[in-house]
């Protein structure tokens, strides 16, 4: 789905000093899930995440447009931003971190697990708000598995 | 309840279910499973696919044995045990569980 230009880059008009603080909180989300993290597979902390979001994010609204918008800045954040130090880049992590960004700000969001069955099986999770993927989906590769 | 790799015709009345931690979703060539607990996922050809559809729709395993016979048009002694081979696998990798028919 084509990205509307002017709305992406309003991420890229953050001040220096929100710009700072939003790699700041980046960074701590993404400690803090490492800490969820037990050791072994990963997927085990989804559920720890989920709880440890209390009630429903959004109390139970449904995402809109805005918010939809809102995730897509915040996405291209996390993904622009991790890669900065040496920390798990992978996409279930993007995943996890978004999700609890999104939370805070009260947005209701789905971790969507996708799968390319077949001799070189592989997996894929991303996020979407109202339905539509806030990082990236690779939807000609990959078919949802499940929602959580 | 059946302990993993014990599943025989003993087990025919259970009813076989797929716990919530479990998720599959069948594709043309190959039915995908994640066990979100263990984060491991699995992979069945298109026949084992179908059998675990039908299992999970089946009040018991000889129900489901019932109504494969008639869509593969195999002898029942030979769905019976390939079906209780699957299980027994389902079982062993925390795909499934075992509780006696008539439980909700």
């Amino acid at each position: 789905m084509p990205v509307a230009p002017e709305r992406l880059t309003q991420s890229r008009s953050l001040g220096p000093a929100a710009r700072v603080g939003l790699a700041w909180e980046i960074l701590s989300t993404y400690l803090g899930v490492r800490r969820l993290m037990p050791r072994g597979p990963i997927l085990k902390t989804v559920g720890a995440l989920r709880a440890s979001l209390g009630e429903r994010p959004g109390g139970g609204r449904a995402a809109g447009p805005d918010d939809f918008w809102a995730a897509l800045r915040l996405g291209d954040a996390v993904s622009r931003t991790l890669p900065l130090l040496p920390t798990d880049t992978r996409c279930l992590m993007r995943s996890l971190v978004l999700t609890q960004l999104l939370s805070r700000r009260d947005i209701p969001s789905t971790l969507v697990i996708g799968v390319a069955p077949g001799p070189d099986f592989k997996a894929h999770a991303w996020v979407e708000v109202d339905g539509r993927p806030a990082l990236p989906a690779h939807r000609d590769t990959y078919s949802r598995l499940v929602e959580l | 309840m059946a302990v993993a790799g014990q599943v025989d015709r003993s087990n025919l009345n259970a009813r076989v279910r797929v716990p919530q931690h479990v998720v599959f979703r069948v594709f043309p060539a190959e039915t995908v499973l994640l066990n979100l607990e263990s984060g491991l996922y699995h992979g069945l050809n298109t026949t084992g696919g179908r059998m675990l559809e039908v299992l999970e729709k089946a009040p018991t395993i000889a129900t489901a044995i019932t109504e494969l016979v008639a869509e593969f048009h195999v002898e029942a002694e030979r769905i019976e045990a390939d079906l209780l081979t699957l299980v027994s696998a389902l079982l062993e990798r925390g795909l499934v569980v075992l509780e006696d028919a008539g439980r909700a």
